[in-house]
């Protein structure tokens, strides 16, 4: 149905000297939908995963990547092999024709058909001095999709539809209640007849009573329609609920995806993990995976994997810079191991790998002190070598290995060097 | 049934709009003289001789010297019950029997079809540029605060005596130049609406509904500028009346026979300092009635598109 | 369980009680109507426990939290009920006032009402009593350091116990505090062996300083002791002592200081000074890494969760006897979610206060609440430990709140029909009825009185009269 592939939104940040500088919401996000499917995008805020969608339907432009949209599954297999084999040609072929990204405004129009979005807040996303039948119809008739008269007997219909009643299409948004006003938005959204629907946060504005309502209606249009969904949102009940395979995004980047009962129920990357077991359930306790700090600046995201800095169990070459583990190592030598260096240790930076600690020779103590923390601190197993010259230990680090989607037994797939084939998982980590 | 009660909720948005307004009791008592002057204005255009004013358009009727002699070295007669606001005199020193009742009368027409026609003309420009370029924006948008920051680095005042040297010192020329100074502001009060409005997710929800441009800039975009809009416009009628007298009084209608405000304030003040304080009183009042009345109107406007106040 | 023991609702406050709400209405007078927020509140608060209070929006649950503080706007006003805090009826309103709000609203009367109950509030409110909210900036000023606005929140409401930290601190000797390290070494109760330490050295205001340090896990022991035996033989300048001195004996800073330009100076800066210090103490106990760096920094500068924990700091900050939770991890992530309820579930343990937690989110609530109360339309309709209510939820509102709630293993959902009443004109008697698949008669006509069901749960439901 749709398929994105490298897809990267970079947005300039206002003001900034030099261009380069940009916030990169999206970065190298691939994402498959196929027909009639409903696939769901969690994340926590400033994952990217609205800035996906937005792309993914064209609202916003991505910086890099491709999107191919309604092509036939033997179409996209083809395109997928041109693409592994670097065959340039194929590849221009076959996107020329389905390719969302070099569609004329023209064709966009058309395409904007076959595709539509309802957004979180059910409050902002409709016009306030446009009457329903006018906000429902609007889609029908940009697009030319039918006439003014039909669709202003279609917007009727689609009232009826989403559960309203039919003398609704007179009234003014500010006449309605929250849960109402979203029956509208999804009533707008699906008058076209699209074959892709994405909702972005579509029940987070909304009490859980009203929530049901419109997850029901939302499954059921679905079944009745067979239109291909993308759910983005936070709440992963509500993924649980709808979705039959299941993104996870953190930082701009897609960390774990696979079905939805595997990906819930045995999350595999760690950051699926922790995430699973913050969620609260009723009646349920479970043992925590705390995550320490916030999720990064994605200005300046973390190198390599951008979970590393949070990751409970990140080894090596996750991505660890001499400034990280300075900082960890200050820590550490002013705190728990203060009694073994005392005063007088300084921890310096000598470029991205390398680090110096003054102040002691003592490589022995410091090797152990690296073999001993590995369950808070985790970026001192980053440590490649220890040495001592001119008095000072030298430190140097592991080079960071970028990780990529690596498939599983099972048959998902997971961004994590946990999964990496030629690397014996377990032997990373005790 | 629900029907019917829903329908009677939708009524009540307006009914509340009239009460949030009407709670206000200063923003009615503007409304109140407002109107009052807007009747003039109407009296004196559609049926002068009703309320018994003769050449609305001039200060002096034609040949006035001779149709009233008795007029000619008569001093300004104080506040009487023929004239409520006592007399004043014009052109020829000692031609002092103009009733200045019937002078502010005709003024007021004057002054309000300028400062209507100046905010008008002057907001619609000045939003319609100020949308379209805030929708575009880039270039054409930077363009414009460039433009309008000239405006604004001159001060109004001495740019409008400018202009209205350049163009020729009428009336209408005047309000041509008073149009020019005054839509660069409505140019920036609608490029901000606009894009507050723009960052409204209807917007984007209207984009992802394959409305170009155009479809949104009218559907979406100016529905929601315009009403903030009105209420600025009924703020700035009070405030041109004003600048528009500021620049008559100071002279710049050499030919001083149009009836306006301004003017006649200015013939006053000659006269004040002989004792005949209403010739200055009464049009300098009627000018500070008139722009604090509007203003006290306006207040209540933007009391209704508020919603906090609203609730 | 260890409440429900004491007394069931309706009769007289018991000393087990932090806080009592009883009957409490609040209506908001606006120009589209009278919004009747609550409907009859009755509520008690033990000491010590965690209360959550459910429901979904525009239930009157942050009104509620609202009006203990006595924080309410101006159109609001009280028709009738208590707020019971410390024996006193912080309402205390006024027979005649009771009986005539109902009909016509009288702004100004109202507005005195409003400052005399904000006036018998105001030596509570943040100090006794003190409010966390869903959205951290309003509590916090964007102009302020996190460290000052801390050391502040000290200094206004309680001067003299910064005055006793600085006075400790000059009065120990180096010799005393080996002694106490030792005690501390051996001592199985931590806490009170630096409080009798303290006290029989005349040493009163150094426990928490002590404490905090020795109950830093991350730290060397050599560093704890190195950072305690800092703590003895300060200096102070003998002028600042004695105006220190003064502070300390009055309990408050005396008016005169504050007549004299100099010395309110020199007071201001010696105490907030240490009110960073214990800023300081506090961050760091709440596990905030780098502390220091956190404290110099403007609240914009902060993430989401570390604002969220400052204000929950600043709420602890003067040790109050009650907390009220608005929504404190509505607007964050579930990761931080996470770290946020954690802290709380910490933080009861370390206070003795009860808590008032607020949230749409029962799952939450399930985590860190010993009780939970659901609201509806302005009342609470049933009241219940936390695992009874989850488990065996008595009220139909209850049942199809918990009924809707999506769970990760996609069980189907069940919406409750209809909306949420209008507030301005609430359905006659159970103001659920309408939405009620159980409704009957006696629904329709009068409003429900909480039945007592069991020992420790009460539900407003006519369906549970007969027993």
């Amino acid at each position: 149905m749709i398929a994105a592939y490298g897809l990267s939104k970079f947005f300039p940040i206002r003001g900034a000297l030099r261009s380069t500088i940009s916030l990169k919401a999206v970065d190298d996000v691939g994402l498959k939908i196929q027909n009639e499917q409903v696939v769901g995008l969690v994340g926590e805020s400033g994952s990217g995963k609205s800035t996906v969608g937005r792309c993914l339907i064209r609202l916003l432009n991505p910086t890099d990547g491709e999107i191919l949209f309604d092509i036939p599954d033997s179409e996209l297999v083809e395109y997928e092999r041109a693409r592994a084999d670097v065959e340039t040609k194929r590849v221009d072929a076959i996107a020329d024709r389905f390719s969302l990204l070099r569609a004329s405004s023209a064709e966009l129009q058309s395409l904007r058909r076959l595709a539509n979005i309802v957004f979180q807040d059910p409050y902002s996303s409709l016009n306030p001095r446009m009457r329903l039948a006018d906000i429902i119809s609007e889609p029908m008739l940009s697009t030319r999709f039918c006439s003014r008269a039909e669709a202003a007997i279609r917007s009727r219909e689609l009232l009826r539809e989403v559960g309203l009643p039919e003398f609704f299409e007179d009234r003014y948004p500010h006449e309605l209640s929250g849960g109402q006003r979203q029956r509208v938005a999804i009533a707008r959204a699906i008058s076209t007849n699209p074959k892709l629907l994405i909702l972005d946060e579509p029940t987070s504005a909304l009490d859980v009573s009203v929530q049901a309502q419109i997850l029901n209606l939302l499954r059921g249009l679905q079944e009745k329609h067979g239109i291909s969904m993308l759910l983005i949102t936070h709440n992963i009940a509500v993924v649980a609920y709808l979705a039959e395979y299941v993104y996870v995004m953190y930082a701009g980047k897609i960390m774990e995806w696979g079905e939805k009962q595997k990906v819930l129920r045995d999350p595999q990357h760690p950051y699926t993990k922790a995430l699973m077991s913050s969620v609260p359930v009723i009646g349920e306790t479970m043992t925590r995976t705390i995550l320490r700090g916030d999720p990064p600046n994605l200005v300046n995201p973390p190198i390599a994997c951008r979970f590393h800095p949070r990751c409970p169990v990140a080894f090596d070459v996750c991505g660890w810079t001499a400034e990280e583990v300075a900082e960890d190592l200050e820590y550490l030598l002013g705190g728990k191991y203060y009694g073994t260096f005392g005063d007088g240790v300084r921890v310096t930076t000598e470029g991205e790998r390398t680090l110096t600690i003054q102040g002691t020779a003592d490589a022995q103590r410091i090797r152990e002190l690296a073999g001993l923390e590995n369950q808070e601190v985790r970026s001192l197993k980053s440590v490649q070598a220890i040495d001592v010259s001119d008095g000072a230990t030298v430190l140097r680090l592991y080079e960071p290995v970028e990780p990529e989607m690596y498939p599983t037994p099972d048959g998902r797939q997971v961004k994590c060097l946990l999964f990496r084939p030629e690397v014996s998982a377990p032997a990373a980590d005790s | 049934m629900e029907t019917i009660k829903e329908e009677k909720g939708r009524f009540d948005e307006w009914k509340l709009s009239a009460r949030v307004f009407f709670a206000n009791r200063t923003a009615v008592a503007g409304l109140v003289i407002f109107l009052l002057f807007v009747g003039d204005a109407i009296i004196v255009e559609v049926a002068p001789g009703l309320v018994g004013v003769q050449y609305p358009d001039s200060v002096v009727p034609p040949l006035f010297s001779i149709t009233h002699p008795e007029c000619v070295n008569q001093a300004p007669e104080p506040p009487s019950f023929d004239h409520p606001f006592g007399t004043t005199e014009y052109g020829v020193p000692g031609e002092g029997c103009l009733d200045v009742l019937q002078l502010v009368m005709k003024a007021i027409r004057i002054d309000l079809a300028i400062s209507l026609f100046v905010v008008l003309v002057g907001a619609a420009v000045g939003t319609v540029i100020g949308v379209v370029s805030a929708y575009i924006g880039r270039l054409l948008d930077e363009a414009m605060m460039r433009i309008t920051d000239v405006f604004f680095s001159v001060p109004f005042l001495i740019l409008a005596l400018a202009l209205s040297f350049v163009l020729g010192r009428t009336v209408l020329n005047m309000a041509y130049a008073l149009i020019i100074i005054w839509w660069p502001l409505y140019a920036r009060y609608g490029r901000s609406l606009t894009l507050s409005t723009k960052e409204a997710t209807y917007i984007e929800a209207a984009k992802a509904a394959g409305s170009g441009r155009l479809k949104i800039m009218f559907k979406h975009i100016f529905p929601n500028v315009v009403p903030p809009v009105l209420v600025q416009i009924s703020l700035d009628v009070g405030t041109v009346v004003g600048i528009f007298a500021t620049l008559a009084f100071i002279g710049v209608i050499p030919n001083a026979l149009v009836p306006e405000l301004g003017a006649l304030a200015n013939i006053g003040l000659n006269l004040a300092p002989l004792g005949y304080w209403w010739t200055v009183i009464v049009p300098g009042g009627t000018i500070t009635l008139f722009s604090l009345a509007v203003n006290l109107m306006g207040d209540g406007l933007r009391d209704v598109i508020d919603p906090r106040r609203r609730s | 369980m260890a409440f429900g023991t004491s007394s069931t609702r309706g009769d007289g406050a018991s000393v087990a009680d932090a806080l009592v709400i009883r009957d409490l209405h609040v209506q908001f007078h606006t120009r589209r109507g009278v919004y009747k927020a609550l409907n009859g509140v009755n509520l008690r608060l033990r000491r010590g426990e965690v209360l959550g209070i459910a429901g979904e929006s525009g239930c009157g649950k942050t009104t509620m939290g609202l009006a203990v503080m006595a924080l309410l706007p101006r159109n609001a006003s009280f028709p009738q009920g208590q707020i019971i805090f410390d024996n006193k009826d912080l309402m205390n309103l006024p027979r005649e006032y009771w009986e005539r709000v109902g009909d016509r609203f009288n702004p100004k009367q109202n507005e005195r009402i409003l400052r005399r109950v904000s006036k018998a509030m105001g030596r509570i409110r943040g100090v006794r009593i003190s409010m966390v909210f869903q959205e951290p900036m309003t509590s916090l000023n964007p102009v302020l350091s996190v460290g000052f606005q801390i050391a502040e929140a000290i200094y206004v409401h309680d001067p003299a116990s910064l005055a006793h930290r600085v006075l400790a601190r000059t009065r120990a000797t180096a010799s005393q505090m080996p002694e106490l390290l030792a005690i501390l070494g051996t001592a199985r109760d931590d806490e009170a062996a630096v409080k009798e330490f303290a006290a029989k050295h005349d040493l009163l205001g150094i426990e928490d300083q002590v404490l905090s340090v020795w109950r830093r896990d991350d730290v060397h022991i050599s560093r704890k002791e190195k950072a305690i035996r800092l703590l003895a033989g300060q200096q102070i300048r003998p002028v600042e002592r004695n105006i220190v001195e003064t502070v300390a004996r009055a309990g408050s800073i005396p008016p005169r200081f504050s007549r004299v330009p100099v010395l309110s100076r020199v007071v201001r800066r010696v105490l907030l000074k240490e009110g960073y210090r214990k800023a300081r103490e506090l961050l760091t106990s709440l596990g905030i890494p780098h502390a220091e760096r956190v404290l110099k920094m403007y609240p914009h500068e902060l993430s989401g969760g570390m604002r969220q924990r400052v204000v929950i700091a600043i709420a602890l900050v003067n040790n109050p006897e009650v907390i009220i939770m608005d929504e404190p991890t509505s607007a964050v992530d579930v990761t931080v979610q996470a770290q946020i309820l954690e802290l709380v579930k910490r933080i009861r343990t370390s206070v003795s206060a009860a808590f008032l937690v607020i949230s749409h989110d029962l799952a939450v609530l399930a985590e860190v609440s010993d009780r939970i109360a659901i609201m509806y339309a302005g009342r609470i309709v049933e009241v219940a430990p936390t695992d009874k209510i989850l488990r065996n939820p008595l009220h139909p509102y209850t049942q199809l709140l918990i009924s809707a709630i999506p769970t990760l293993e996609g069980k189907p959902v069940e919406g409750i029909k209809g909306e949420v009443p209008d507030m301005r004109a609430l359905p006659a008697g159970c103001a659920f009825h309408p939405r009620c698949p159980f409704a009957f008669e006696k629904c329709l006509e009068i409003i429900p009185i909480d039945l007592p069901h069991d020992r420790d749960q009460l539900v407003a439901c006519w369906l549970y009269e007969a027993k």
